[in-house]
């Protein structure tokens, strides 16, 4: 096993036995294939997004964790949000420049369900038109402006 | 942003286990590792107070040699600002820094496009050759007409596609060459 693997794997159980609210593994996905994993994710309570489920995708490389996952929203539901775009690329400086290998899934979703909650008006990105028609598959090849505006 | 992205991080990690966990994972998540989450080997401890095996720090800090920061709290951190540990079991206690760091594993980073900006750059292979057939040309005439041999890597070998696809440029653009200079005489 690698050491990739061996990492995922203890995440893995990790998010199973103790999963936070609102985050559930798909772990039919990830049995298939452990360097790719699908996460539900439920717009939390009192949000904007209360009710709403999402479908988070992780894409790790064999590097993780020195190398940050490709993660991105998928599935019929992008949140409208001015940090996610509508193909599904999400605007968060965890997910590149501040990537820490003491980060996981489980705080990435974490993060990502704060950056959903502590939204106040559901709107796109303003760029988003134009970043949907020329942006790369990949979120990780963007060079993203992290301007620090409150959501 | 960045104030979602830094309020949970350290939070669901560095065991924090809810009770109920048996007491065994419990005690031993003390020991374990910022990076690998197992238990720490080679143990080194930042003066942050977080601990780490030396291998995956030192993995780390090669990753981001300019940002050397803690993983857990992002502190300075650095090889000659952690401590080793040596435990009692530990029978010839041998800095962790001193041993020969872990190889680097080979890399071979996905080449970085533009992301973003020029999707229809780069798309295929086309217009790599292209552009390569074209930036060759003087150098191509000149190895012709001189037959000039300097030091630049041979042509690919023969019956490849690209040799075919070289010798065919190669022609196209003596061509253009000899109608050229044709058109600056008559000219
Ligand atoms: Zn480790
Ligand atoms: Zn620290």
């Amino acid at each position: 096993m690698t050491s990739m693997e061996k990492r995922l794997q203890k995440e893995l159980q990790a998010l199973t036995k103790d999963p936070p609210a609102g985050v559930i593994v798909n772990t039919e996905s990830v049995s298939q294939n452990m360097s790719e994993w699908i996460v539900d994710l439920y717009g939390a309570p009192g949000s904007l997004y209360d009710g709403e489920k999402f479908q988070l995708s992780f894409k790790f490389s064999p590097r993780y964790p020195f190398d940050s996952p490709q993660v991105m929203f998928i599935g019929p539901n992008i949140p409208v949000h001015p940090h996610v775009y509508s193909n599904g690329h999400i605007c968060l400086s965890i997910l590149t420049d501040d990537w820490s290998p003491a980060l996981s899934v489980t705080s990435v979703c974490l993060s990502i369900v704060s950056m959903l909650s502590s939204c106040q008006e559901k709107k796109r990105p303003p760029d988003n038109a134009i970043y949907v028609k020329t942006c790369s598959k990949n979120p990780k090849k963007t060079r993203w402006f992290y301007h620090d505006d409150t959501v | 942003m960045s104030a979602a992205a830094s309020s949970s991080q350290g939070g669901a990690e560095g065991g924090t286990h809810p009770p109920g966990e048996e007491e065994q994972g419990e005690s031993s998540a003390y020991y374990e590792c910022n990076i690998c989450l197992d238990t720490a080997k080679d143990p080194v401890v930042s003066m942050c107070g977080h601990l780490f095996c030396w291998p995956c720090l030192h993995q780390w800090l090669e990753t981001r040699p300019n940002r050397q920061m803690c993983p857990v709290c992002k502190a300075g951190i650095g090889k000659d600002k952690v401590v080793p540990i040596y435990g009692r079991g530990c029978t010839k206690p041998q800095d962790p820094r001193e041993k020969m760091p872990p190889r680097p594993h080979g890399q071979r980073p996905e080449p970085e496009n533009a992301g973003g900006i020029f999707p229809g750059f780069g798309f295929g292979d086309g217009g790599f050759h292209m552009s390569f057939g074209i930036g060759a040309f003087p150098f191509g005439m000149f190895a012709s007409t001189f037959n000039f041999n300097d030091g630049r890597p041979g042509p690919p070998p023969p019956a490849s596609p690209q040799h075919a696809e070289e010798q065919f440029l190669s022609k196209f653009f003596i061509w253009v060459a000899v109608l050229f200079i044709f058109w600056l005489l008559i000219a």
